[in-house]
């Protein structure tokens, strides 16, 4: 029975790989295909192909002291094994797709040859994870070789027990052992564990070896001198067995090591395959899970990852009639959700100046208002890069349903400024918070002192040009929506692999060339504004006037980039990117 | 209502409609059936104004559909196969919206009516993810007919409804063509077609092969062999011998 899902894996592989290579043919996905190809070349291969640190011993000897990195690596995978015991409360769930569901499981296929279809298809990904990890931990020293094995191992048999410890807990459900006994019964074990070392380390631990040497040494001395007592060094045994291979420094030792490990991942397979618990209609509800997320992942529907689209009460009644781009806002900021309701913003306002005044007031410190001051600065200029690669409720979000955009009677241009009018909003406000802050932080500090312009010239200066900034950022993203729509495509056609990672790229570049070209004209009118008013000896008169000045000729740009988009939405045509039809 | 003359539209090379010349006056509902592929999807999106036409002329309730599109689309709704919805809007943020896009004043009692007449009043306050697909169907047919188009696309109306709102359905069709509106419906159902369609329209490979009232089409189809129903005039008129299409105005 298991020849049908060699076939489907073969055949599902095989044409995957073949349409990517196809796919190729077009130069979008082929300039996509070169620089994706160049940036994991760059970034990855070279130095695992040239002249990296090969063949240096392992990675024990690079660190500063002598530190048990396998105790430490068998600690965390203590850590990570007794989460999955404790953490989970669903039933057991082998992740299939949709269609695999809909063929295998009303076909007469037992449940252990579909676990072994699952445990052989999860074995591209830990192959994957395996050559990303080796990639990277290559760079600190060792040998390839054994850090692909060790890793193969320690990832394979931890998915191992993941799937049986999902059983178990099915099973012991089953058998009427509900979540939170299981739990008690997890922590009561780690509780005799951590009780038994300490009982029998207290007596043994020389206490104030914790006081010498500086940075973290002493305390991973400390430590690591835990983790040899009893009965916790016994516990760590088979995860030290795991983690060896990883870390072995020659052949020999790699051999020695190698048994251990593969016996425990045998175990783990003989406890998995054996195990007879139905995963059926747990996998069901998983599978559809994350059919959703993938959609709402490809599509850019970010918040729907989190489950399903929650009911959302508008920020104002919409009238039947009146602009039409108010429509669109109206829409998108449902979509944003209550996250940005005014309710929100007045109280994260209130506190925030609250909280500065009250500290500013008691001379507490002007370390928290430093600290409060670079925050917002920072926030607010990353605001201005990322808050229109986050804040999506516009085209982005829309292209999926164009079709029904297109059918309604509304010019392209009111289309293209609704769209952009919600994210524009919600980052300005989001901008204009910080702003606040700073200019409510900043002369507490100190910073300002000995500034040639008043500060809120410079907040009232930045506050006039940053919602054209912002417009114009949303255009170049909304605009490149309308050029290459294929690039933002969802569903089983969006561009995935190295390709979509170079078009990623290449659209990163575009989009930089273009906010810089955008901002020339601003640029210029800012400063030959600011030089001729500082002429008059008024400097922050100056500042304000250019900032105005600025302010118009993004305004100008953002306007012209409105009309432009709205004819490129008009001309947009769907017939190359819906299917044909019946 | 509705004329199109040489309607033509190309995917590339491959030809998806191929000069289609009919008309529709108001109070006729025309029934577009064809094979799968045949184009009936295309011409409705042509129609609708979705997608340009790469060739033809198109009007709709006196407009030029590529000169005047936004008179025309005023004037014209479409009713996809697929509900498209927006996820986070619930069915009266919908009804909300669209009557804003429509400029529909005093939309609410309307729009309640539609409500009722659909049996959507109890998911008001609905998301499309928490309806089944036949409501989802009737909160696109609802959001469709809030402005009272005159002329109405339907894209296999009746997929995913119960038989009551099959029922329902077609009498809703029917009462829009009495009030004077012009409708083109595109459905596999060849029974539904022959029990609300005036006048039918035959596509095959984008062409069309028959056209007429249901009475002329049967009539042309039966004169070799007997009299016959819309099942056997479609496998005549779409099969490899079928005779050359006759002219409609």
């Amino acid at each position: 029975m298991t020849a049908p899902l060699v076939y489907l894996f073969w055949h599902t592989w095989r044409n995957r790989l073949t349409s990517r290579l196809k796919r190729l043919r077009e130069p979008k996905y082929l300039v996509g295909g070169i620089v994706g190809g160049l940036y994991f070349y760059f970034y990855f291969f070279r130095h695992f192909l040239g002249s990296g640190p090969r063949g240096r011993p392992g990675l024990g000897p690079e660190v500063g002291f002598a530190m048990d990195i396998e105790g430490f690596g068998a600690l965390a995978m203590l850590i990570i094994v007794a989460g999955s015991w404790f953490l989970p409360h669903s039933r057991a769930a082998l992740t299939f797709s949709e269609a695999e569901i809909a063929f295998l499981f009303p076909a007469p296929v037992t449940r252990r040859t579909l676990i072994h279809f699952k445990l052989f298809r999860v074995q591209f990904r830990i192959l994957f994870s395996t050559f990303i990890l080796t990639l990277v931990t290559r760079r600190f020293g060792g040998f390839a070789f054994t850090h692909a094995v060790g890793w193969w191992l320690i990832l394979s048999t931890l998915d191992l027990h993941f799937l049986g410890c999902s059983f178990a807990r099915t099973r012991l459900l089953d058998r009427g052992v509900t979540n939170w006994r299981r739990r008690l019964l997890v922590l009561g074990l780690l509780g005799m564990v951590v009780g038994g070392t300490a009982v029998w380390g207290w007596r043994s631990l020389p206490v104030g070896e914790l006081a010498s040497g500086s940075g973290v040494e002493p305390y991973a001395r400390y430590l690591q001198s835990w983790m040899a007592v009893p009965p916790l060094n016994g516990v760590l045994l088979p995860f030290r067995w795991m983690a060896r291979p990883f870390l072995t420094e020659s052949a020999g030792a790699f051999f020695w090591a190698l048994g251990p490990a593969v016996l425990i991942l045998l175990l783990h397979y003989t406890w998995v395959v054996r195990s007879n618990v139905a995963f059926e209609e747990a996998s069901l509800e998983a599978s559809r899970k994350l059919a959703e997320r993938v959609a709402a992942v490809k599509s850019g529907k970010l918040h729907v990852m989190g489950g399903k689209a929650k009911r959302r009460s508008s920020l104002f009644e919409l009238a039947s009639t009146g602009p039409l781009p108010t429509a669109f806002f109206w829409k998108n900021l449902i979509s944003a959700g209550q996250g940005f309701s005014p309710r929100i913003w007045i109280v994260i306002i209130a506190v925030t100046v609250g909280v500065s005044a009250g500290i500013g007031r008691s001379g507490l410190g002007s370390g928290w208002l430093s600290f409060a001051a670079v925050l917002c600065g920072i926030l607010g200029g990353w605001s201005v890069l990322m808050g229109p690669q986050l804040m999506r409720q516009d085209l982005r979000q829309d292209l999926p349903l164009m079709d029904v955009l297109k059918l309604y009677p509304v010019p392209g241009w009111q289309v293209v400024l609704g769209e952009l009018l919600a994210p524009l909003a919600i980052i300005t406000v989001f901008q204009y918070v910080m702003v606040a802050v700073l200019c409510g932080v900043l002369p507490a500090t100190g910073a300002t002192r000995g500034w040639a312009v008043s500060l809120p010239a410079v907040a009232l200066a930045t506050a006039l040009v940053l919602p054209f900034l912002n417009l114009l950022m949303l255009q170049i993203l909304n605009g490149a929506v309308l050029l290459f729509p294929a690039w933002f495509q969802s569903g089983r056609e969006a561009p995935q692999g190295i390709e979509a990672t170079g078009q990623r790229i290449l659209f990163l570049l575009g989009q930089m060339l273009a906010l810089a070209v955008g901002l020339v004209p601003a640029a210029i009118v800012f400063a030959a504004l600011f030089f001729i008013v500082r002429l008059t000896g008024m400097a922050s008169l100056a500042v304000v006037a250019g900032g105005c000045g600025a302010a118009l000729a993004l305004a100008g740009e953002a306007a012209l980039g409105v009309f432009l988009l709205g004819k490129m939405y008009d001309r947009f045509d769907l017939a190359a990117e819906l299917p044909a039809g019946g | 209502m509705i004329n199109v003359d040489g309607l033509t539209k190309l995917y590339g090379d491959f030809v998806a409609v191929q000069e289609l010349t009919f008309g529709v006056q108001p109070g006729e509902v025309l029934g577009l059936v064809g094979p799968n592929g045949a184009g009936k999807t295309t011409t409705l999106r042509c129609l609708a104004g979705i997608i340009p036409p790469s060739r033809g002329r198109i009007s709709v309730a006196g407009h030029d559909l590529l000169g005047q599109p936004l008179a025309a689309k005023k004037e014209l709704a479409f009713c996809m196969d697929e509900p498209r919805l927006f996820e986070y809007l619930t069915v009266e943020q919908h009804l909300n919206f669209t009557a804003r896009l429509y400029q529909v004043k005093d939309f609410r009692p309307l729009a309640d009516q539609l409500l009722d007449e659909l049996e959507l009043s109890p998911k008001r306050h609905a998301l499309p993810g928490e309806l089944s697909r036949g409501m989802k169907q009737k909160l696109v047919i609802a959001c469709g007919l809030l402005h009272s188009p005159k002329v109405i696309f339907f894209d296999e109306p009746l997929t995913g409804l119960d038989p009551l709102g099959i029922r329902r359905m077609k009498d809703s069709i029917l009462k829009r063509a009495r009030d004077g509106a012009a409708i083109i419906i595109s459905s596999h159902l060849l029974h539904l077609v022959e029990e609300i369609c005036s006048h039918i329209l035959i596509l095959k490979n984008g062409r069309l092969v028959a056209s007429g009232t249901m009475d002329e089409i049967t009539r042309r189809f039966s004169s070799e062999t007997g009299g016959t129903d819309l099942e056997e005039v479609f496998f005549r008129a779409t099969s490899d011998a079928a005779p050359e299409p006759g002219p409609r105005a």
